[in-house]
């Protein structure tokens, strides 16, 4: 097996430019806000809690495609979609479920902060684990090195 | 009524450059790396818009194929831009007109996310490859991570309908197809991988 981090060193993902690390947690900042704001403009307080995720769900996942569109070009498909995804899927139902339960007593500007937030986080999570998983993962020990 | 692969990939033709600009950027330079691995009389499946024959080394010998006539028509303004010996062929992989053992390598980038029949497509290398050829694959594939399985499950579901599928199994086809993996590398999370086989 040849080790990870031989290929690490090689990777040239491991140097990127600064603009696309902004752009991540940016475009996550931007999702997160973004879904927190639409779920909360749609989801009532008096809502079932199950509905309330659904929907939230819907929406997140309808605002993440719109979103990608316009991030994918810039930032890259898989780099957008996965945190963008997370983010609209689960954070809308997390979204959905909180204001069900709590939309007297979390004001809009609180819940906003933790839509971004939770965009931050994600995004973090997210580049985190790349960093975990990239490299060789099988390697015949007779196998050519990276070039 | 669906719309064909060729279909789907003749509109996606028109704006394939715009949204892989981005990923151009960032996966360039493993594609870079990957393809300096080709030897020999070499197959690109899916040339697409042409957007990776500049990672391509200058001294090979390649035969690019791709189902969309728009496709080639963008790729061989690329190509000429390029240099090189590269020729174009209009043609399907799942039944590919060349003959057995044609090739040293096979090189094929983010094609078996979109192949209606992908294990068909990988027989079909497999037969025109010569023995003990490699088959360099730079490719998305479903994670194994839960929660990122998930997504990509259901947004196959969306994706398919204008373009690729999101969670296949690409590693597991390709030792289906007869091929030995000799070589899989993470380029992000586990989605994005170079593979190697050989025949």
């Amino acid at each position: 097996m040849t080790s990870r981090s031989q290929s690490m060193e090689r990777s040239t993902r491991m140097t990127e430019p600064l603009y696309f690390c902004m752009g991540d947690y940016l475009a996550g900042l931007f999702t997160g806000l973004l879904t927190a704001f639409a779920v909360r403009a749609i989801v009532g307080p008096q809502w079932d809690m199950v509905v309330a995720m659904l929907v939230g769900m819907a929406v997140g996942m309808l605002l993440h495609l719109t979103l990608l569109l316009l991030f994918i070009p810039l930032l890259g498909t898989f780099e957008v979609m996965m945190p963008s995804g997370i983010i609209g899927m689960y954070g809308g139902m997390l979204f959905g479920m909180r204001d069900a339960m709590q939309q007297d007593v979390i004001s809009l500007s609180q819940a906003l902060a933790v839509g971004g937030l939770f965009g931050f986080v994600v995004v973090f999570v997210i580049r985190w684990s790349d960093r975990q998983l990239r490299g060789v993962v099988f390697a015949k020990p007779d196998s050519h090195p990276a070039c | 009524m669906p719309l064909t692969a060729r279909e789907k990939w003749d509109w996606l033709s028109l704006t394939y450059d715009l949204m892989t600009f981005g990923e151009d950027r960032r996966q360039g330079g493993e594609k870079r790396r990957l393809f300096a691995k080709i030897q020999g009389r070499t197959l690109l499946v899916a040339v697409g818009t042409g957007n990776d024959l500049k990672y391509l080394p200058s001294d090979c010998n390649l035969i690019a194929i791709d189902i969309s006539p728009r496709m080639i028509q963008r790729a061989c303004t690329k190509a000429h831009r390029e240099g090189g010996n590269i020729r174009m062929v209009l043609t399907d992989v799942q039944r590919l007109a060349f003959g057995d053992q044609t090739f040293d390598t096979v090189l094929t980038v983010c094609t078996f996310c979109s192949i209606p029949e992908p294990l068909q497509g990988l027989h079909e290398l497999y037969r025109v490859l010569k023995s003990g050829g490699r088959l360099l694959m730079f490719e998305h594939v479903r994670s194994k991570i839960g929660p990122f399985a998930l997504f990509l499950d259901f947004m196959t579901y969306l994706t398919r309908k204008f373009g690729p599928d999101l969670n296949r199994d690409t590693v597991g086809n390709v030792l289906q197809a007869g091929f030995q993996l000799q070589r899989e590398e993470n380029v992000y999370l586990d989605i994005v991988k170079a593979i190697e086989a050989t025949k």
